[in-house]
């Protein structure tokens, strides 16, 4: 590590290998960065312990009972077996325990295939079910929340829902209702759960108690690939993997993954909207051309030529860039250094939506501003020697009488309430005006120069720098299902090779 | 056998409760004597006499005051008064004879603890007991043994008694203190232990109410008086009560090491004429049932207690006559606890309803021959897995019945 650790630190033997960890860190904590595998429930590792679940037990050198690792603290010279028979045993037990009432109705229920019953089942069960008496029923199939579906049947009362509500949202939606085999999840009387952080209780429900509306019955998990993004749906750009089935060419849910800096563990209800406008129906599929007073579509080479021959015809006059902050740090950096550098345009405007909220924060990750790259687009003019703040430019362009625009649109058109309203003025300008963008509503302005269809985020590499300044990637890239699709890095590519090419001729 | 009168001193004297009685019989002259002293003394001192809790698990009650961090300062003592043991009755009975020996041990406890504030937690099924309780703290407050700079020594000290709502959990320290709190009855998990973040998140002590009420006769009579008492690991006297089919029920006083035999015979009278005895529950429901073999050996103290593999708990002797049907008896003793689980830790709140189910197949005639070799692992499995000590309360009592009485839960189910 390359950071200066002042924290005092133990050591202490992990199935007979020494481990070092800073003090005060638990025997699970220590386990999990070791890649000891500890059967657990209800330890998560961004809510409070509660040790209820007794699946997590470890046998410790001396002491005569075992004990859960959650609460442990590793202490010097401590010696922690999570292997032997004994704890084996228990680990048995605790789960033949939590699936005594289960009602074990795996081929209905949406968490097959991501579920903690199932997967410790497997390794840590594999006994015969000796439990052959009734089982306690309970309500199933409750509305709990406008995102939310809750079955206590299959609940297994680890508390992490209850916690998050008290310790996260701190709204404190979810109580534990009556006591032992009976006890059961639930909100209070009537009341829902309605804030914008609910389909997290989906992500840390170990089990099929929690599910979600949205995803519900939609797709089996096992047929979804997943890949890591940047949610793009604000300045906080939380990480996230997109959940896909690339060979139906549906996007089908995100979840949240891990970033201590900028989200922890969590992301909320809007960022889960981002895919919604990725369907293909939703998407411009196609280049679409002004060409003798007719709209209409054409293909790539065609629009490079276009896009080519309008650079030749306009060179000298003034070209402007209406640009959204919703690009990567690379996709700038590529524009301006074609755009500014080698053709000499100087006036950019930002594209932004008219009734942004800029400083709106709800306390724990969503905020005002609606685009993922506000900063990374300052940092990319900056270094092309335009300092700008953050402001929306877009009256500033329509009245540049610049002669050509080439505008890049928000790619999530969801975060701009003007959106619409945008196009269609930008589509009335006498200049022509070049729009890139992957809505499909952009068709219906058609008074558009041209309209160049773009990838979205899931199928894109790249890096946001959010709201601090945390860069962080866009990894994995899905092939875009919009086959006439343009990356921009790309574009630009070819159109400088032209400008090169033509240049020599 | 009234050898040793600690907590029963009051016992045939008359309007024992109030506090021109207690006084006349040298009542609050420990607080006195306590003021005189400083708090780690008395500290030492009740370390010294061999005091071990009387709620049940014997812990050493200064061991357990001395483990409060020093540089906390607000602290608070808690007077675990729901004594819901199933065969307990004797908390109360120090309530109906003498409320002050319980103020004035709480009032020192709290003094050596170094805390300004209590609770005394009673169930809310006490009517009389509560009623009486709370005339002797307005009696205390008026004579200033409460409030403000108690007969001048500058500590202050206010009581409060609260009434809980009937739940067996809320008698395990930690579930008593959530409970205090008003949340959920529902003990927590451990570290941190109360002596270091308990009530409110601060440091606290929980003791029993018979432990309180003996710290005055400490003070006075002193560490080795009280420890002179008892056996060696077992120290004083303690309250025993005695139900079921003996000639005198009730709640008597013995030095610990006393033999359970003399016990039932001297002091409750022996069986009732005709009946013959089948085991005895020794310490509260979930402790582990002795056989007449057994009990013929046994003492009551700590040690001999465990060496029979049973345990001394509340002092709750329930006497078994041989009529009494064992599979009628774990029955109710497993409806018990799978109607008190709090439900939070998987393997009490599965188990006890496992464990129950099954016994209601049992009854049915439904069950299979092998379903006791069942109940038996379910418990084991149960045992020492849980937060609190009820999973393995409901396990114990289970194990020794199947253990101890197998051919008869056997028949039971060949009777069809």
């Amino acid at each position: 590590m390359g950071t200066v650790e002042t924290k005092e630190e133990v050591t202490f033997k992990l199935n007979g290998i020494d481990v070092t960890v800073p003090k005060g860190t638990t025997v699970m904590a220590a386990a999990k960065r070791e890649k000891v595998a500890i059967p657990h429930f209800c330890w998560h590792p961004g809510l409070s312990v509660a040790g209820v679940c007794r699946f997590c037990m470890v046998k410790v050198k001396g002491r005569p009972k075992l004990e859960i690792s959650c609460n442990l603290e590793a202490t010097p010279g401590m010696e922690v077996d999570t292997v032997s028979d004994e704890v084996k045993d228990s680990h048995k037990w605790a789960l033949e325990f939590h699936l005594a009432n289960h009602p074990l109705d795996c081929p209905i229920c949406d968490q097959a295939g991501e579920c903690g019953l199932q997967k410790y089942y497997m390794s840590v069960g594999k006994y015969n079910s000796q439990m052959t008496e009734e089982k306690v029923l309970k309500p199933k199939a409750l509305d709990v929340g406008d995102k939310l579906v809750l079955d206590t049947e299959r609940c297994i009362l680890c508390s992490r829902c209850v916690r998050f509500e008290n310790e996260v949202t701190k709204t404190g939606g979810l109580g534990i209702f009556d006591r032992g085999d009976r006890a059961i999840i639930g909100t209070y009387g009537d009341e829902k759960i309605t804030h914008n952080y609910q389909e997290n209780l989906v992500d840390i429900c170990p089990v099929g108690a929690f599910t979600s509306k949205e995803f519900r019955f939609k797709q089996r998990v096992w047929f979804l690939k997943e890949k890591s993004s940047i949610c793009p749906g604000c300045s906080t750009g939380c990480a996230v993997s997109i959940h896909a089935k690339p060979e139906m060419e549906t996007y089908f849910r995100v979840k949240p993954r891990y970033d201590k800096k900028v989200n922890g563990h969590w992301m909320c209800d809007k960022g889960r909207e981002i895919l919604s406008g990725l369907d293909k129906k939703e998407r411009l599929e196609n280049s679409y051309l002004q060409d003798q007073d007719e709209f209409s579509t054409c293909e790539r080479p065609d629009m490079i030529n276009h896009l080519n021959s309008l650079l030749s015809r306009f060179r000298g006059k003034k070209i402007s860039l209406l640009v959204s902050a919703q690009y990567t740090n690379e996709e700038y950096e590529r524009l301006f250094s074609f755009f500014v550098e080698k053709m000499g345009v100087r006036s950019i405007f930002q594209w932004r939506s008219k009734e942004e909220k800029l400083n709106d924060f709800d306390g724990i990750l969503l905020r005002g501003d609606r685009n993922p790259n506000t900063r990374g687009l300052l940092d990319a003019l900056r270094k092309f020697h335009i300092l700008k703040e953050v402001e929306n430019e877009f009256e500033a362009c329509l009245t540049s009488s610049s002669d050509l625009i080439f505008a890049f649109s928000p790619l999530l058109s969801s975060s701009f309430s003007s959106f619409e309203e945008d196009l269609a003025r930008l589509s009335k300008l006498k200049s022509c005006v070049c729009l890139f963008t992957t809505s499909y509503q952009a068709r219906d302005y058609i008074g558009f120069n041209s309209l160049i269809p773009l990838v979205s985020f899931p199928e894109k590499t790249g890096h946001y720098t959010n709201y601090k300044g945390e860069k962080r990637e866009l990894e994995g890239a899905y092939p875009s299902f919009i086959h006439e699709g343009f990356d921009v890095c790309e574009l630009v590519n070819e159109l400088d090779s032209n400008i090169k090419a033509s240049l020599r001729a | 056998m009234a050898e040793h009168k600690i907590l029963t001193e009051f016992e045939g004297i008359k309007d024992s409760r109030s506090l021109k009685t207690y006084l006349k019989h040298g009542g609050y002259q420990a607080l006195a004597k306590a003021f005189q002293k400083k708090p780690e003394e008395i500290v030492a001192l009740v370390k010294e006499s061999g005091l071990r809790g009387r709620g049940g698990a014997g812990f050493p009650t200064g061991l357990k005051w001395s483990f409060i961090p020093a540089h906390i300062k607000e602290r608070y003592l808690l007077c675990n008064n729901d004594e819901g043991e199933p065969g307990t009755f004797k908390d109360r009975y120090i309530l109906e004879l003498s409320p002050h020996m319980l103020i004035e041990g709480m009032i020192i406890s709290a003094f050596a603890i170094g805390a300004h504030k209590a609770y005394i937690y009673t169930r809310c099924e006490f009517y009389e007991e509560i009623k009486w309780m709370n005339e002797a703290i307005d009696e205390a407050y008026k004579a200033g043994y409460l409030g403000k700079n108690i007969l001048g020594s500058g500590f202050d000290f206010d009581l409060d008694h609260y009434i809980g709502a009937g739940a067996y959990i809320c008698g395990e320290e930690t579930g008593l203190i959530s409970s205090l709190e008003g949340k959920k009855g529902q003990p927590k998990v451990k570290p941190p232990f109360p002596a270091v973040a308990g009530y409110l998140g601060k440091p606290t002590i929980v003791n029993n109410t018979e432990t309180l009420a003996v710290v005055p006769w400490i003070v006075n009579h002193g560490a080795s008086a009280y420890k002179a008492i008892g056996t060696e690991k077992s120290a004083g006297t303690k309250l025993f009560c005695i139900s079921g089919p003996v000639k005198k029920p009730g709640v008597y006083e013995v030095p610990l090491g006393y033999p359970l035999k003399d016990f039932i015979e001297k002091e409750a009278g022996g069986l009732r004429d005709g009946v013959e005895l089948k085991g005895v529950i020794p310490g509260g429901l979930s402790a582990p049932v002795l056989l007449p073999e057994e009990v013929e050996k046994v003492t009551l103290d700590y040690e001999s207690m465990a060496s029979f593999k049973s345990m001394l708990g509340s002092g709750a002797i329930i006497v078994i006559p041989k009529t009494q049907c064992m599979v009628e008896l774990l029955k109710v003793t497993l409806d018990f606890y799978h109607h008190e689980s709090c439900g939070q830790c998987t393997p009490c709140r599965e188990g006890t309803g496992w464990l129950a189910n099954i016994m209601k197949t049992v009854m049915q005639a439904k069950a299979k021959e092998d379903c006791y070799d069942k109940m038996y692992e379910v418990a084991s499995h149960m045992e020492g897995r849980t937060i609190c000590a009820l999973s393995d309360a409901a396990a114990m009592p289970t194990k020794a019945i199947i253990t101890k009485f197998k051919s008869e839960l056997l028949n039971y189910l060949r009777r069809g």
